[in-house]
């Protein structure tokens, strides 16, 4: 047996992530005792209609958020119980909304910082109504082997070594949360462990006291002893002595006070839970607390430290008498699954990665690059080329090869609005679509036809080079086998009105006495087919793949280029037309050859 | 709990309709001769000039001056603003009109298990505290206000008769709608003086406790609270309190000078058993210090950094129970952080280190602090099996 939560509570959570939270703490506990998960319901108005999923064992529990606890008491009527995690500013409203729902028996409350005044309201409320109001404050309920409430217990290795699957004979009621613990793993380890452990809070005035719990202890028959874990400050601890020493009690009553450094410290100074602090006229001190409980009856070691031998011996003594049977230990518990990572790092399980990559590691504090920190790659004076060279090519180039890849980007970032890229990018800024989608329209163009030729021209260009080919055989070859040659040709420029960027690069390239077989046989070309008609010159693409085919870039990333430079520019028409505001652009019909069929009368369907 | 000093005090009390003293809270001579020109009453009134600060015993420190005129008001001043008195420095005055009386009444309303006690006495000032027989009682039930009546058998049950009776219970009554209204926890006016020329009833003095929780329904408390210990909080604290403020979780810090126990143990409530087991075991605590609900590793690294900065110290008690859901991994995180930097910093010679602790991640958390022995720290580490106090046993043994 057990006291206030056992295998019939089931439970409402009233709140949001800490709630949530709770849920899977509570989870955990519901799967060591096999039993399925007590929390039926949260409330949560914002997101009321949608569900929490709930990690129970290795697999999810759905759980119904509601916007009330009557519609969530309406919709599983098992509910009586009601963890508040709300806000300490609307904690109170929470807290009645509980109180007064009629399938609700017990109401605990987290929440901390609530003010005295509505923990009093609601403490009375409860008591007008029958109810059990704990908390605020609390760190939640446990009994052994049937019902948690809350996270009290802690994580499932600490449920497991402080026994809490099964029943023992001790009774727990504390004020400290973070104390609940230790005494629960105290009684596991100096006795049989616990029947029911509950955290009252540790504000000035709980809305359940001790001597309301002790009397539900006296009358569970499975708890054979109590231990209070009390601390300075209100009369709590007294009326509980005042309690046990009124008549002969069937429960034990083992009971620590702490705050006797009070005595010891500058007067005034307080410290600990909010309602731990002396009254004006010094009742309420360790040492009257600690005086009234030893004078009633209670077992009051003189520390902490010696609670655990006064336990020990209360067992004993309960073993002796007969009262309590050495516990029986399951052979098996069950063990919560592990986590992919977890049990990755225990060596446990080998998983097949999805992906492979070779060029970057974001694991750590900041990036690396084919294994070079960003940092250190910043900091040594490197630039954006020579992390375009670590992750196209792993490799880190020169300075002289960085040179050339920043002429190529600044040469190409940009062509003005007329060109496909820029035109589809401006349309789609002017119908208001977003950055990422308007560029993206902008990136789609570029192809065989604009921009995308720089790959092809490289590849075939080096096949030439590579294959030692004459300019006419490879022109034979093209014609053959491909048609025009990629990387030759342009729209508007010719010989008579050349590309001012190709004659840059062209000159600067050349003007480092480098080797650039595929940049000479490139010009080559150029000599014999723009003979044969003006505009077939060696274009922009064609000069920049060459280039980068002599300076080591695989064929394959050759359109990177074009696309990483020419994005700089779309970006910048995209904010171009942002901050103009432009209006919504359409064709005019007159620009529009209209080569289609005159109106005429659609015949009858057959 | 917050103390609110008497300034701020008495304006909730003039709010609700309880009659006080003019008064006017300056922080300059200046700032008092404008006042002067302004306000008639402090022309014309005898004056009494307090230090406006959380200190006790003014009196002795000659921090009250009392049957002023201005210009000796002024002198006052002068005279207490800027004043050191332990680590306070005195920054503002509270100067207020002396109220001509014979006699004096205590009147004060407190917040109990069951409700409220209203507490009246037919005498005042000192008097009452040796004659505490004489206060009256009425207990008044959570959510419930007195009656009238009811207010008026206190009164005459504490001896009033006549009109006074009368006047009494409306004061009492105004101090109970300003308690509740407030969300105070003690209010307190001794002495309620019966003023000579109108035979008003004035709060002369008054000790104002309010729930700091509540401030949230409270927009117009635009005052900052004052510290309870008599002394101001001092640098380290305050930066504590700050950090506290912005945190899930809490980290807390006050200092206690001339200690050697220096404390950086988990949990409001083990946080005090651990400083029970200092007092006990004859050492002299150096501070008190807690964190828990879970904080950030940061905030746990700035109070870390605070406690190794306390002067004088011979042992860190790293204490802590067996948590609920303080990771314990990534607190001990925070607390590393701290130790090293305080370490870099020429600080923790001839410290040790104690540790014990259990909680989620209690495993990783102690093997990280383990392994500050490699980096010369004079560390102890325990994991649950050693009882929660056994470290200061440990480390005060002789």
């Amino acid at each position: 047996m057990s006291i206030l939560a056992n295998k019939d509570t089931y439970v409402v959570i009233q709140g949001g992530v800490a709630g949530v939270n709770a849920a899977r703490r509570m989870a955990e506990f519901c799967y060591l005792i096999k039993r399925s998960l007590n929390v039926l319901a949260f409330v949560y108005p914002p997101d009321a209609g949608k569900t929490h999923e709930i990690p129970y064992g290795s697999g999810l529990v759905a759980v119904p958020i509601y916007k009330s606890v009557a519609e969530a008491t309406k919709n599983h009527p098992q509910i009586n119980t009601s963890l508040v995690y709300i806000g300490a500013d609307r904690a109170m409203k929470g807290g009645m909304e509980a109180l007064d729902d009629s399938h609700i028996k017990v109401v605990s409350m987290i929440t901390e910082g609530v003010p005295e005044k509505d923990a009093k309201i609601l403490g009375r409320h409860a008591t007008k109504l029958g109810k059990v109001f704990n908390g605020p404050s609390s760190i939640g309920i446990v009994s052994a082997g049937s019902c948690r409430l809350g996270v009290i217990g802690g994580a499932f290795d600490n449920l497991v070594l402080s026994k809490l699957y099964r029943e023992g004979s001790f009774g727990v009621i504390t004020k400290s949360g973070g104390l609940s613990n230790e005494i629960i793993w105290i009684c596991s380890q100096f006795a049989d462990g616990i029947t029911t452990a509950i955290g009252i809070g540790g504000d000035t005035y709980p809305g359940t006291d001790y001597v309301s719990y002790l009397d539900m202890f006296e009358n569970d028959p499975q708890t054979k002893a109590v231990v209070i874990v009390g601390e300075m400050g209100g009369d709590l601890e007294e009326k509980a002595a005042e309690w046990y020493g009124a008549k002969k009690r069937r429960t034990k009553l083992i009971a620590v006070v702490s705050g006797f450094c009070q005595e010891s410290l500058p007067k005034g100074m307080k410290f600990g839970h909010a309602g731990a602090k002396e009254g004006l006229k010094g009742e309420g001190s360790a040492r009257s607390k600690s005086d009234a409980l030893k004078k009633s009856g209670a077992i009051v070691p003189a520390t902490f430290g010696a609670l655990g031998p006064a336990i020990k011996e209360a067992y004993q003594e309960l073993l002796k008498s007969g009262q309590v049977k050495e516990p029986v230990e399951p052979v098996m518990l069950p063990k919560l699954p592990k986590t992919i990572e977890e049990a990755m790092k225990a060596d446990e399980v080998m998983v097949a990665p999805l992906i492979r990559t070779t060029i970057s590691d974001d694991r750590g504090d900041e990036p690396c690059y084919d294994g070079y920190p960003a940092s250190e790659l910043i900091n040594k004076g490197y630039q954006i080329p020579h992390v375009v060279g670590l992750l196209w090519d792993k490799r880190l180039i020169s300075q002289q090869e960085a040179e050339i890849i920043k002429r190529i980007m600044m040469l190409s970032a940009d062509h003005g609005p007329c060109v496909s890229g820029a035109l589809g990018t401006i349309i789609a800024a002017c119908a208001g679509i977003g950055m990422s989608q308007s560029v993206a329209a902008g990136l789609i163009m570029i192809g065989p036809r604009f921009g995308g030729a720089v790959t092809d021209a490289g590849r075939f260009f080096k096949y030439a080079v590579d294959n030692k080919m004459t300019v006419d055989d490879f022109l034979a070859y093209m014609k053959k086998n491909h048609g025009p040659v990629p990387g030759i040709g342009h729209r508007v420029k010719s010989l008579r009105n050349p590309d001012k960027r190709v004659k840059e690069l062209v000159g600067y390239v050349k003007s480092l006495n480098i080797k650039t077989p595929c940049l000479d046989f490139a010009l080559e070309v150029e000599k014999i087919t723009s003979v044969k008609k003006d505009n077939l010159i060696l274009n922009v693409d064609g000069t920049m793949a060459a280039v980068l085919v002599d300076i080591g870039f695989p064929v394959d990333s050759l359109n990177g280029f074009f696309i990483l430079s020419r994005t700089i520019g779309l970006i910048g028409h995209w904010v171009d037309q942002k901050r103009q505001d432009s209006r919504l652009i359409r064709l005019f019909d007159y620009l529009v050859n209209y080569a289609a069929p005159k109106r005429r009368e659609v015949p009858p369907l057959k | 709990m917050a103390k609110v000093l008497e300034g701020p005090g008495m304006g909730l009390m003039k709010k609700w309709g309880i009659t006080v003293p003019h008064y006017v809270v300056v922080t300059s001579v200046d700032e008092l001769t404008k006042l002067g020109q302004a306000n008639e009453w402090l022309k014309k009134s005898k004056l009494v000039v307090k230090a406006h600060e959380a200190l006790g015993s003014r009196f002795k420190l000659g921090l009250v001056k009392v049957g002023l005129d201005l210009k000796e008001a002024e002198a006052a001043t002068k005279e207490m603003i800027g004043r050191q008195v332990g680590s306070i420095t005195v920054s503002q005055v509270i100067v207020s009109e002396m109220i001509p009386h014979k006699e004096e009444y205590y009147c004060a309303v407190k917040s109990t298990r069951e409700g409220t006690d209203l507490l009246v006495a037919n005498c005042g000032g000192i008097e009452v505290e040796s004659n505490w027989d004489r206060v009256k009682r009425l207990a008044v039930e959570v959510g419930q206000q007195p009656s009238v009546e009811a207010i008026e058998r206190l009164a005459k049950d504490a001896g009033f008769t006549g009109p006074l009776l009368k006047k009494m219970a409306e004061f009492a009554g105004k101090m109970f709608i300003c308690f509740d209204s407030e969300d105070a926890q003690y209010l307190e006016v001794n002495p309620v003086v019966l003023r000579e020329h109108d035979s008003e009833l004035i709060a002369l003095d008054a000790v104002t406790l309010l729930d700091g929780d509540a401030k949230f329904r409270h927009p117009d408390w635009n005052f900052a609270f004052a510290a309870e210990f008599g002394r101001a909080y001092s640098k380290h604290e305050m930066e504590v309190m700050a950090v506290d403020s912005k945190i899930k979780g809490s980290v807390k810090f006050i200092e206690i000078p001339g200690g050697d126990t220096a404390m950086l143990p988990a949990g409001g409530g083990a946080s005090v058993y651990y400083s029970d087991a200092v007092v006990a075991r004859g050492g002299k605590l150096a501070n008190y210090a807690e964190y828990s609900g879970d904080p950030p590793d940061w905030a746990v690294e700035v109070l870390t950094d605070k406690v190794c900065s306390l002067p004088g110290i011979k042992n860190i008690i790293v204490g802590g129970a067996i948590a609920n859901f303080t990771d314990v991994k990534k607190t001990f995180g925070g607390i590393i952080n701290g130790f090293r930097k305080a370490k870099s910093e020429g600080k923790l010679k001839d410290v040790k280190i104690w540790v014990r602790r259990g909680g989620p991640r209690e495993k990783e958390g102690l093997d990280a602090m383990r392994a500050l022995k490699d980096e010369g720290f004079d560390i102890n580490v325990f994991d649950r099996n050693t009882p929660l106090t056994d470290i200061v046993d440990k480390a005060l043994q002789k």
